[in-house]
């Protein structure tokens, strides 16, 4: 296996000016205490390089012209790597009576309030490297290229937060893991504020079973700038939920990276509400053979959000199966941007690649941006993509209301109408009406 | 309980109607014949309150109400429903849902208490059955993969769940083949009432031989060119609209 990607020189020369000084956002990074683990400081290494060239990017990157990281240059964001002073009691409670929990404040991981299901095993990052874990290094400085991806680069430059999480070979875990990651910033007004770099890793063993629900929340301003990985060995299945809520003050940038060996089964969904600025990417490697990967979103967006799911979904061997499925709902002046690629490298003969997105603009001022994106090497595939965005129609709206259904309600009915067709992806039945509960709650909160 | 006046609308800009008089009693049925593009849907789409429908000039008084005045919803609950030529698909809501949120919003917006879910369950039940539709088919999506006469089955099943004080029907017998046809004119004669009256527009007599009208009027460029009993209808099968079309020119 390959080591962590050195920025090319070419790589970033072509992608322009950075946005700001890579310097302030690194002044901390490399006065971090060294743990043991010499792949953890050869990683911090290669980020702080990668970035101090890139710096974040502009509108003039590939891959980032229609997610513009300019709002972040109005607070001083800071890394602090002492322990946060939180009060327990006032963490969220969990969403699901009989799952198992991991928390994370502020990006660290809290044992004492973290309880897991028989056979599974949370350790924090630096625990886990401490105790070699066996293919975490592998799996963890597996990050791409950083010199595409500066917000991951930052995050490695700042290695030390998250934790890791593994399944034995064989197990299949019924209850659902809740994962919180719970961040705690400054004032909305404040210059200063905290950068949380976690950096998560799920790991399936052989023939394992996992539902994982992952909570993105927290107060104030903050930068959330998560790395995760997921990696499944051979015929494991991952079940992968996640619910973006961060605070209407915060960026949250999330890099969710699946490795799949062989026969791997992967059902990721996402729902986007929170966030001033927010990117949610995901790369699925279908590394081996007779892979199925699916992710699915929502997003419900008003006021100034601005909110962007970056997929890929790369096919490297023959059988593979994948789908993105992806719709929202954008009022007010917020945007929303899906980026969706389907990559089949040359021995990936007989893949199915599945991609789509639509946007429901709910006001005139509301922005959807979408690029769809196929790159096929091999010849016998089958993929396909589409993607609209319109306003209600204003015919089924007019129908609903000759039956004497107040607009309001029509609206909704409409929206969630909408909505419905995609989650009922979801196969787990209590999350799916966890997702159904928050869009009633989004269209609820938006009459007031 | 309908009183239409000198009633002028447009559409696009065009004008359509151009000066509708029309007097509804209770308990009457009145039927609309006219040509193709003549203005007959445009006329129930400006009763039911369509968006982009502009009045320009008249009134239209509704139980004692100026009916252009009121949205679409609370026209609704006033007691008006409109079957639609053309019914609307909307995917992802089933007709169950869309049916119990429509009936108990009107009861609510007329003071009533809303059905429990067992009461509606079983009204709807019978509901269906007496219009001839299959029970599966209120699981589905409003309208969804349902056949053209499907959809006007369905059309007249949220009428008689709805039990409005005025029914427009816009060309419910179009798409029916002829044992629908009478399903569907059993279903409305059922509903007849004293208090309850109908605006029947259709293309053929067939329909009327099953709904008998009080009244049959000819709509014919925007205004209603004659109006006649039941008569009338069997001579415009006959002579057809030559006569009505020709009097744009004189008017
Ligand atoms: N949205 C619109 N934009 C422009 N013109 C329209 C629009 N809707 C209706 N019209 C025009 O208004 C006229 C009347 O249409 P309408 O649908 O009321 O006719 P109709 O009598 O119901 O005809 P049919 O018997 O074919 O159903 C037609 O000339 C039609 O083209
Ligand atoms: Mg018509």
């Amino acid at each position: 296996m390959t080591g962590a990607t050195t920025a090319k020189d070419e790589g970033f020369m072509q992608q322009g000016e950075p946005l700001a000084a890579a310097l302030p956002w690194l002044e901390d990074a490399r006065a971090l205490e060294k743990p043991a683990a010499g792949w953890v400081n050869a990683l911090r290494e290669t980020g702080a390089d990668s970035f101090a060239h890139t710096g974040l990017p502009t509108p003039r990157w590939e891959g980032w012209q229609y997610t513009n990281l300019r709002p972040l240059a109005k607070h001083k964001f800071h890394y602090d790597p002492a322990p946060v002073n939180f009060d327990a009691a006032a963490l969220p409670a969990p969403l699901l009576a009989d799952a198992g929990r991991v928390v994370l404040v502020n990006g660290q991981y809290q044992e004492k309030l973290s309880t897991l299901p028989e056979g599974v095993e949370a350790a924090s990052l630096m625990e886990a490297a401490a105790q070699k874990w066996p293919g975490i290094e592998d799996q963890l400085v597996r990050v791409g290229d950083l010199a595409q991806t500066p917000l991951t680069a930052l995050n490695s430059a700042y290695l030390k937060d998250g934790f890791v999480l593994r399944v034995a070979k064989g197990r299949d875990i019924e209850q659902p893991v809740e994962v919180l990651y719970y961040n705690i910033g400054a004032e909305k007004d404040a210059q200063a504020a905290p950068a949380i770099y976690p950096r998560a890793l799920y790991q399936l063993g052989e023939n394992s079973g996992l539902t994982i629900i992952e909570r993105h929340m927290g107060q104030g301003v903050y930068l959330a700038n998560s790395y995760i990985a997921a990696a499944q060995d051979s015929a494991s299945r991952l079940r992968f939920y996640r619910f973006m809520a961060e605070s209407g003050d915060a960026f949250h940038f999330s890099n969710t990276a699946l490795q799949q060996e062989k026969n791997g089964y992967f059902e990721g969904f996402s729902s986007a509400t929170g966030g001033a600025v927010a990117r949610q990417e995901f790369r699925l490697l279908l590394i081996d053979t007779l892979n199925s990967a699916s992710i699915g979103g929502i997003y419900l967006l008003d006021g100034q959000q601005s909110h962007d799911f970056t997929i890929l979904a790369d096919h490297f061997e023959e059988g593979g199966k994948s789908a993105q499925h992806f719709k929202g709902v954008i009022d007010d002046q917020a945007r929303a941007v899906f980026q969706g690629k389907i990559h089949v490298r040359r021995s990936a003969q007989k893949t199915d690649g599945y991609q789509s997105h639509h946007a429901l603009l709910l006001s005139a001022a509301a922005e959807a941006s979408a690029k769809p994106e196929l790159e096929i090497y091999a010849d016998d595939v089958k993929c396909s993509h589409g993607a609209t965005s319109g306003f209600l129609d204003p015919v089924a709206l007019f129908y609903l209301r000759s039956r004497g259904i107040p607009v309001d309600d029509a609206k909704d009915m409409l929206v969630e109408s909408f909505l419905n067709e995609n989650l009922e992806k979801v196969s787990c039945e209590p999350v799916r009406d966890l997702y159904r509960a928050q869009v009633s709650a989004w269209l609820a909160g938006r009459r007031k | 309980m309908l009183e239409i006046k000198n009633l002028h609308a447009r559409v696009d800009g065009k004008e359509v109607l151009k000066g509708i008089d029309l007097t509804i009693e209770p308990g009457k049925v009145h039927a609309i014949m006219g040509p193709n593009g003549s203005g007959k849907s445009t006329l129930s789409y400006v009763l039911a309150g369509r968006e982009g429908y502009e009045v320009t000039q008249g009134t239209a008084t509704f139980m004692g109400e100026n009916l252009l005045e009121l949205d679409p919803e609370h026209r609704a609950a006033l007691g008006l429903f409109l079957a639609f030529q053309y019914p609307v698909e909307i995917p992802g809501v089933t007709t169950t849902t869309f049916m119990k949120t429509a009936l108990n919003a009107i009861r609510k917006k007329r003071g009533e208490k809303e059905l429990d879910p067992a009461s509606f369950l079983k009204l709807q039940k019978q509901k269906t059955a007496e219009i001839g539709m299959e029970p599966e088919m209120l699981k589905r999506g409003v309208n969804v993969g349902f056949s053209g006469g499907e959809k006007k089955r369905n059309e007249v099943l949220q009428l008689a769940m709805l039990q409005p004080k005025l029914a427009v029907l816009d060309e419910t017998d179009s798409g029916l083949d002829i044992d629908a046809l009478k399903v569907v004119a059993d279903g409305v004669n059922a509903l007849r009432a004293e208090d309850r009256s109908f605006l029947v527009i259709t293309h053929y007599q067939r329909l009327l031989e099953y709904i008998k009208p009080d009244v049959v009027h000819v709509l014919a460029d925007g205004k209603i060119r004659k109006t006649g009993g039941p008569e009338l209808a069997l001579e415009l099968e006959e002579k057809g609209y030559a006569e009505y079309t020709g009097q744009e020119e004189a008017a």
